[in-house]
């Protein structure tokens, strides 16, 4: 910063001027600090909320039938902002003897919802081609993973599941 | 760093901008008097950052303003600072400007060459108001909806274009969803940028000119702005902003019930700020309306407005020859509209009590949350509507009640095709649970420890006598309002009025004898709650 000649005292001024120029850039630092973290805090909060997770009743075993992914839709009430919303949400049950097992029927390569083809006995991606067998592994195509599956459990012949 | 912020300036030339700023030489006893400036910019740029903050999940839609304005308070970590920050920032940036006004007032500094300073910063006082006007309608509450209809039907007192300029400010012939709009969009669109242009072109003008300076020059040599008045500006703007803090951390804005376009008692009041012309127009009934309305306020900004132009001869002493004149005016200005705020604050009908939840929310809260409450079959999780927990009040007054009544004919869809109607709630009681539900909505503290008498004195009230009386501002208004009845009779006597009124009276009522109609200890119930609302 250029100082003017006119100025007294030049040294003596200087440091006074450092010192004063210091606080000032402290207190602009901690207004703006304070302001960053209440509308930061209020803005950046919801990013990182987690989502509860809730055991839904999705079918009864004996609607299932052996080794074959039956598609159920979910209904997930949620609170969505200041709003609610009731997500339709699909998985796969599928029995292998007295295991039940529930599968997301997301695809896991880009999140598009997958089908069950009765012919091929095949989960399809509409999407890009990825292909899963009845127990959601990847069979080809370009899925990283295998279909995400879901906490299970059987109560009085009903399928609990955890979404 | 030093490299690239060189290469920066070798491109920009920005220390030049810097030191054109900085290096400002302000008149020698430039003193804490000329910090008021900085305060207003402080509270501007707050009202900002904070509005930015609240954009991000205000929803200007009546279904959704009102929920999204209590979702920015209970649903977001220092969500009711955010909010809180923004409404106390709106009265503190009132304060600031018409305290700057003030000061440029005194020390005479709007006089020739400073007249379209002083007119930017008129303009920008009457566009602070603006934000004002059209922020508090946004939270969509009962204040909200019921102020801005006022000022609404003001603005139609307007000879001439009254009629048309209401219609554009409403959007249409109704409050709604277009005046919400128009108004979201003026607030965070429209005023901003005027606001901006207006700041930019104030400073500019008062860079042309200089600052003032005190009133008489003082010897001496010249100050640098930077560092040494923006040392005093600094101070100034760290003791605003921690009371500003201070008070959105003590008082936590305040939120009303939502918007209801039927309810015919609430009573409107503004901010505090347009208390003084809400005040007046009490004293300028009927035809006289618009002197309150349009004439008085517009001689004020008149004045205002022309005052540099008025103020033409030497001088800048606010109490010597020729300026008292204009102190004279200011100061009886400024004692009318001090006095018309006071008498307006006085006047102000007393805050509902949170606390006091009367007897249809009580009686609500026992339906809504009993065993057997039918709401739980689809309000349940995996169910066809979200839980209640998080249901938000998105629809009406009559929708919700009709909803209460026969849930599946207004949900199409959720009755399976071989069910029977489920059991039916009685309008009462719907309408005991919408109370119940509004209240929770608004935040207020859900009561504990309801005594059993309460509860049957909730529950008789909700079935009879909510008809035609009030308490704590729900029920019918034909007969008195009971929501202080104890404090004119005493226990006994209300228990005999209510057996039987027309013994007691000694003439015919319009109220029915209930000692037929109600058991024993319904009345009793009933007697002993209203005896003790005092």
């Amino acid at each position: 910063m250029h100082r003017r000649t006119s100025l007294p005292v030049p040294t003596e001024h200087a440091s006074r001027r450092g010192f004063l120029v210091r606080i000032i850039q402290a207190t602009y630092a901690v207004i703006g600090a304070t302001l960053a973290f209440v509308v930061g805090g209020a803005v950046v909060a919801p990013s990182f909320g987690r989502r509860e997770t809730m055991w839904l009743h999705a079918g009864d075993v004996t609607a299932l039938e052996e080794g074959l992914p039956l598609p159920f839709t979910l209904r997930v009430a949620r609170p969505d902002g200041p709003s609610e919303v009731v997500d339709r949400k699909v998985i796969y049950l599928v029995k292998n003897g007295n295991e039940v097992r529930a599968l997301d029927s997301t695809c896991t390569h880009l999140g598009c919802r997958t089908r069950f083809n009765p012919e091929t006995k095949l989960i399809e991606c509409p999407c890009h081609g990825g292909v899963y067998d009845v127990n959601g592994n990847v069979v080809s195509g370009p899925p990283p993973a295998p279909l995400r599956p879901l906490g299970t459990r059987v109560e009085n012949g009903q399928v609990m599941v955890q979404v | 760093m030093r490299n690239l912020l060189d290469w920066l300036d070798s491109r920009t030339s920005y220390r030049n901008l810097v030191r054109h700023l900085l290096d400002e030489q302000l008149p020698s006893g430039t003193s804490w008097l000329f910090t008021t400036g900085s305060i207003v910019t402080l509270l501007i740029g707050c009202q900002f950052v904070t509005g930015l903050g609240l954009t991000m999940y205000y929803v200007p839609s009546p279904k959704l303003a009102f929920d999204s304005v209590r979702f920015i308070m209970d649903g977001l970590p220092l969500g009711w600072m955010l909010r809180g920050l923004h409404y106390w920032g709106a009265s503190f940036l009132v304060v600031a400007t018409v305290v700057h006004m003030l000061r440029v007032f005194f020390l005479g500094s709007y006089k020739a060459p400073r007249e379209l300073t002083w007119l930017s910063g008129l303009s920008m006082l009457l566009v602070i108001l603006g934000f004002s006007l059209s922020g508090y309608l946004l939270p969509w509450d009962q204040k909200a909806y019921w102020a801005t209809t006022v000022t609404i039907n003001i603005a139609q007192g307007t000879p001439l274009v009254g009629g048309a300029l209401a219609n554009i400010l409403r959007g249409g012939a109704d409050l709604g969803a277009l005046t919400l709009g128009r108004w979201f969009s003026a607030h965070v669109f429209l005023l901003p940028a005027l606001l901006v242009v207006l700041i930019v072109s104030h400073i500019a003008l008062m860079r042309k000119h200089g600052i003032s300076g005190p009133i008489e020059p003082a010897s001496g040599p010249a100050v640098l702005f930077f560092p040494w008045h923006v040392m005093k500006d600094t101070v100034m703007m760290a003791v605003v902003f921690a009371s500003l803090i201070t008070a959105a951390a003590l008082f936590p804005a305040h939120l009303d019930e939502i918007a209801n376009p039927t309810d015919a008692n609430y009573i409107p009041r503004p901010e505090w700020y347009f208390l003084s012309l809400f005040q007046m127009l009490k004293y300028f009934p009927g035809p006289l309306e618009p002197v309150a309305t349009m004439i008085i306020p517009g001689v004020a900004i008149g004045f205002l407005a022309m005052l540099p132009f008025l103020d033409r001869a030497d001088g800048r002493h606010p109490l010597r020859r020729p300026r008292r004149m204009f102190t004279a005016v200011m100061f009886a200005l400024g004692i009318g509209v001090a006095g018309l705020t006071g008498l307006g604050l006085a006047d102000r009908p007393p805050n509902k009590d949170r606390n006091d939840w009367g007897l249809l929310p009580i009686a609500g809260m026992q339906i809504a949350t009993s065993e057997d409450n039918t709401c739980a079959h689809c309000h349940v999780s995996g169910g066809p509507a979200a839980p209640l927990s998080f249901t938000r009040i998105t629809k009406d007054n009559e929708w919700l009640l009709s909803h209460m009544a026969d849930p599946m004919v207004i949900a199409p869809g959720v009755r399976g095709p071989h069910e029977d109607p489920p059991p039916v709630m009685s309008r009462f009681s719907a309408q005991a649970a919408v109370a119940y539900l509004k209240r929770v909505h608004a935040g207020d503290p859900v009561p504990t420890n309801v005594t059993a008498t309460v509860k049957l004195a909730a529950l008789t009230y909700a079935e009879t006598c909510v008809k035609c009386h009030r308490i704590s501002g729900e029920g019918g208004t034909l007969g008195p309002d009971l929501t202080a009845v104890g404090r004119r009779r005493p226990e006994a006597e209300i228990h005999a009025f209510i057996e039987d009124p027309e013994s007691l009276m000694g003439e015919p009522s319009v109220m029915p004898a209930f000692g037929k109609l109600l058991k024993p200890e319904q009345i009793d119930a009933l007697a002993k709650y209203l005896a003790s609302r005092k």
